[in-house]
């Protein structure tokens, strides 16, 4: 798969994911990923999933704007880096916000995440 | 605070701090990898941003052959070519204001990520372009950093 098009299918699926059931991210850390939420960091998927699913939000609609992508370096890493806009249910306007996943590949040709890092873009 | 510390316009000190890179991840474990990582991500965004506004030419000394940027969705390959986009860029002043940076090491043996986001400031353009940008860094053999990956994005409202 063209690495664009891998981009745009992680993309897609993690923000799926994330809308409608967000304890199923968990596949796609591992021990070593790391998370930087607004600034706070976690490592880990057991804590990184515990974290995202205790966030004060029960329901959430992410949509994407951009995503930009590139090929990280000899062992098959992709960064990819994404703008869109998150709606809370019950809130009137949408909150803007940008986030980088470090993308690398597993023994069975899938990807996982290695970092990530979210932050809400504010005017 | 780091700029007292660190002598942030001086080119060598942030060039330096890649030296202790291999000490510091085999004898004093996460905590300090995490404080040098992430005084390694606040010297070259200052750094980098510096000469952005002072000295844009200079900024070549940050890329090599292999370096990509994505500029606004455009995707250049090289230090020559993003050299030439970033000279040719629709405005000859600027001034970046730097609001968050947040810094994680890559896998890729020292490596680093730094995710960036502050506001622009065009000559005569009364209000500001907010934007976001990543940068992966790799050591150099000489224990400096150089960029491999960069990416840009403005953040519209």
């Amino acid at each position: 798969m063209d690495p664009d098009q891998l981009a745009k299918a992680f993309v897609e699926h993690y923000y799926t994911t994330f809308d409608a059931n967000r304890a199923g991210l968990a596949s796609l850390y591992q021990d070593e990923s790391m998370l930087t939420f607004e600034g706070q960091k976690t490592q880990g998927s057991q804590n990184i999933v515990a974290k995202l699913t205790t966030l004060p939000f029960q329901q959430c609609q992410h949509s994407i704007t951009t995503v930009d992508c590139q090929p990280s370096g000899p062992v098959g890493g992709m960064l990819v880096f994404v703008s869109g806009n998150l709606q809370l249910a019950g809130e009137q306007h949408a909150l803007k916000f940008s986030q980088m996943f470090h993308l690398m590949p597993t023994p069975q040709g899938s990807f996982y995440v290695l970092n990530d890092i979210f932050r809400l873009n504010y005017a | 605070m780091l700029s007292t510390l660190f002598h942030f316009h001086d080119p060598l000190y942030f060039h330096a701090l890649g030296l202790d890179w291999e000490g510091i991840r085999l004898e004093r474990g996460r905590e300090k990898m995490e404080e040098h990582v992430e005084m390694v991500g606040r010297a070259f965004v200052d750094h980098y941003y510096h000469l952005f506004d002072k000295d844009r030419a200079a900024l070549s000394s940050l890329y090599q052959q292999t370096s990509m940027l994505t500029f606004e969705g455009q995707k250049i390959v090289g230090v020559e070519e993003i050299s030439s986009k970033l000279n040719q860029l629709p405005f000859d002043h600027c001034q970046h204001e730097v609001s968050t940076i947040d810094s994680q090491p890559s896998s890729c043996t020292g490596g680093i990520m730094v995710f960036v986001s502050g506001s622009l400031q065009l000559p005569g353009e009364e209000h500001h372009l907010r934007f976001s940008q990543m940068f992966h860094l790799i050591p150099t053999p000489q224990g400096s950093f150089y960029v491999q990956n960069d990416i840009f994005r403005l953040n519209y409202g």
